[in-house]
């Protein structure tokens, strides 16, 4: 310890007996401990020393902007140059009813469209299966063919905003073939727009559930996509390593973040073992970093997320281009909203949002505050938009890199975050890595255990929601909940039919029966998958002839 | 039932029905439920009506409680409360819960789904709520 901390030492010890202590004996504080979601204490206080006794040193924990280990931004300008790209997750209904929103939705200035798909296109199901009932339209538009994606996008060219995405967790290459096929009907090169997939399979099997084949299977499917675009689209983003589900489900933001990233090792595995080198496949990449219950904690994540990829990419993966470590990512702003007294949504998402953009973010997505009850309303939309853009040109909060870069508490925080990462990452490892964490069930357990004890916090009133356990409002009112067209169902069966009796039949088998060959071969799926959604074959079709090649997912349920 | 201990427990099928895969909620309650000494019997994911009503049947519960996050509900609980009836299973008590908007739960619960727990309800209510129902079925 240096002398001058050692004297700064001295009178936090005497500011703690003499004026603090006498204090909170006379004004006790509300909680013996207060404590974040991810279980880090928070100190009354935080001074140089807490960074001392850390052992933070500037250059090799921050450093600068652009450069290793990019704990404060990719890039040496950040939102003072291109703020955040504003994104909105939407669709629902028919291809029609989400076509009539993207227009008001790029009306409103939003730079980036990421497509809601509902859930039978996410699980590979065709409207007209049985599974599909009650599900088509709902949480998301329904696509069952290139020719719903043209309908959602008619005048809407990809060219016109800046980055179309979509989610496509067990269908990554079905979904890349549906932007390249529709980037063709518009008569575009996939240079001239730039296309990111979610694509991330392995957190549907720790948490949100849209799994349709075997894990390894999953894995080598979706790393066909990366492979794809490192060889014929390296601007695009084929795969975002997701923590928002996992943290959601219950992980808590540190061990989400270290699942995460250890995903994305047995991805990188995969596509090493194709002859890419690493620095050809990790720029492509992106995160959905997560983090919903500490303002603080969001940024520190953000920090130390980018700090750790960094080293994972220079350290233990060799890469060399800068582009390799500098960690881009993605956020949604969501997760306090109510039914109850909905309007106050707008808030907490405003303040979520404020913490990713603080934490340097660049691609950022905000809830609707309506969306703990239904899709969201174009009002509701609008407001979503707003918020990103207030938070982007108001206020000074884009004036400087790192705004809260050498605060003692956010970087304690991060230090303590990264430590944090580091230590759960070695525990996947020391578990045999993800698919072994997971096959054993250990990733779930951290979830589910995770998920109880938010429960708990909450119902002992340890966990506050204004209007909900604290300041409680007995008002339940209905909003006017948004509606999915009624008929969104009826119109999309009848189009399946139309387009199942008019499309070339045989080009159709003649494509499928490509999709089965190169299946069976281990080839990469993309090209013959293309074709396929090139002569229409749909979502259900061309993943019938992969369940027959790769089985299903067969899992136990457990609680 | 469980012949052994000689007393009878309420008996719980917890679902997710439809193809919504978020199924932390399900699985919180039914933790819950199983910490409060209920017998619990869990689906899993991607359940049909049909299989939830056969399940319920087959594992002679007295409620079916029906986790929905994906906005398909008044698909389902419609579908289920049929084919209850249509089996002579109506005394067996449907409840759910998830993304719920406030106007879908009265009409919900007109059509005989006993209760409804959008997100923010406690899991006290639950489990209170169920051995209510338990002790009123008694021993059937």
């Amino acid at each position: 310890m240096s002398e001058s901390d050692k004297k700064l030492a001295a009178s936090r010890e005497r500011w703690e007996r003499e004026v603090r202590k006498k204090y909170i004996e006379a004004k006790p504080e509300r909680r013996p401990r207060f404590a974040t979601d991810v279980d880090i204490e928070v100190k009354p206080l935080y001074t140089p020393l807490d960074l001392a006794e850390r052992g933070f040193d500037y250059e090799k924990d921050l450093g600068f902007p652009g450069e290793f280990p990019f704990t404060r931004g990719i890039n040496p300008s950040m939102n003072r140059g291109e703020p955040f790209n504003v994104r909105i997750y939407s669709g629902f209904g028919n291809a029609e009813d989400s076509n009539d929103r993207y227009r008001k939705i790029l009306a409103w200035g939003a730079d980036e469209i990421q497509v809601a798909s509902d859930l039978p296109s996410q699980i590979g199901y065709d409207s007209d299966h049985i599974m599909s009932k009650g599900e088509i339209g709902r949480v998301g538009v329904a696509i069952d063919s290139l020719q719903d994606l043209e309908i959602l996008f008619a005048g809407v060219p990809l060219n016109g905003f800046k980055r179309v995405s979509m989610l496509g967790n067990s269908i990554g290459p079905i979904m890349l073939a549906m932007f390249i096929a529709l980037g063709e009907k518009q008569g575009l090169k996939p240079g001239e727009y730039f296309v990111d997939l979610q694509n991330d399979p392995i957190k549907e099997y720790i948490a949100r559930g849209t799994y349709i084949f075997p894990m390894d299977k999953a894995i080598r499917f979706a790393c066909d996509a990366v492979e794809y675009c490192a060889r014929k689209a390296p601007h695009w983003h084929p795969m975002t390593l997701c923590v928002n589900h996992m943290n959601a489900a219950g992980a808590g933001s540190t061990k989400g973040t270290a699942f995460a990233m250890s995903n994305g090792l047995v991805y990188i595995d995969d596509l090493l073992r194709r002859g890419l080198p690493i620095d050809r496949i990790a720029p492509l990449l992106d995160m959905f970093l997560d983090e919903r219950e500490d303002f603080f904690v969001t940024i520190g994540n953000c920090r130390a997320a980018r700090k750790v990829w960094a080293g994972l990419m220079r350290n233990r993966l060799g890469a060399q281009d800068p582009r390799s470590m500098a960690l881009r990512f993605t956020s949604y702003s969501h997760g306090g909203e109510t039914l109850k007294e909905p309007m106050n949504n707008i808030v907490r998402i405003a303040f979520a949002a404020l913490g990713y953009a603080l934490g340097g973010v660049q691609y950022l997505y905000n809830a609707s505050y309506d969306e703990a009850m239904a899709t969201p309303n174009d009002q509701a939309c609008k407001v979503a938009i707003r918020t990103l853009q207030i938070i982007a040109h108001e206020l000074g909060f884009s004036r400087t890199v790192d705004p809260m870069g050498g605060s003692y508490y956010l970087e304690s925080l991060t230090k303590e975050i990264e430590q944090g990462i580091l230590a759960e990452m070695a525990k996947v490892e020391e578990l045999g890595g993800s698919l072994m964490a997971i096959e054993k069930g250990y990733c779930q357990g951290v979830i589910t255990r995770g998920a109880v004890k938010r429960q708990r916090e909450f119902e002992a009133g340890e966990r506050v929601s204004v209007g909900v356990n604290l300041f409680k409002s007995d008002e339940n009112l209905p909003l006017g909940a948004f509606r999915v067209n009624p008929r969104v169902e009826e119109r999309q069966l009848a189009r399946l039919k139309t387009l199942k009796a008019e499309r070339d039949g045989e080009r159709v088998s003649e494509t499928l029966a490509g999709v089965r060959k190169a299946a069976l071969k281990g080839q990469n799926m993309v090209e013959p998958v293309l074709d396929a959604v090139r002569a229409y074959a749909t979502v259900g079709e061309i993943c019938n002839v992969l369940r027959e090649i790769y089985g299903e997912y067969q899992v136990v349920p457990q609680f | 039932m469980d012949g052994q201990s000689g007393e009878t427990r309420i008996r719980v099928l917890v679902a997710k029905v439809g193809l919504d895969g978020h199924e932390v909620g399900a699985k919180v309650v039914a933790r819950a439920l199983a910490d409060a000494g209920i017998e619990v019997i869990y689906t899993g994911l991607r359940q049909t009506p049909e299989m939830v009503v056969e399940a319920a049947i087959q594992e002679d519960v007295n409620v079916i409680g029906i986790s929905i996050l994906s906005g398909a509900h008044m698909t389902f609980f419609p579908e289920i409360l049929r084919l209850l009836g249509e089996r002579g299973a109506e005394n067996i008590a449907v409840i759910g819960g998830g993304v719920i908007p406030v106007e879908d739960i009265v009409v919900l619960k007109e059509m005989g789904v006993r209760e409804l727990y959008p997100s923010g309800s406690s899991l006290k209510e639950i489990v209170e709520f169920v051995q209510a129902i338990g002790k009123h079925d008694g021993h059937r």
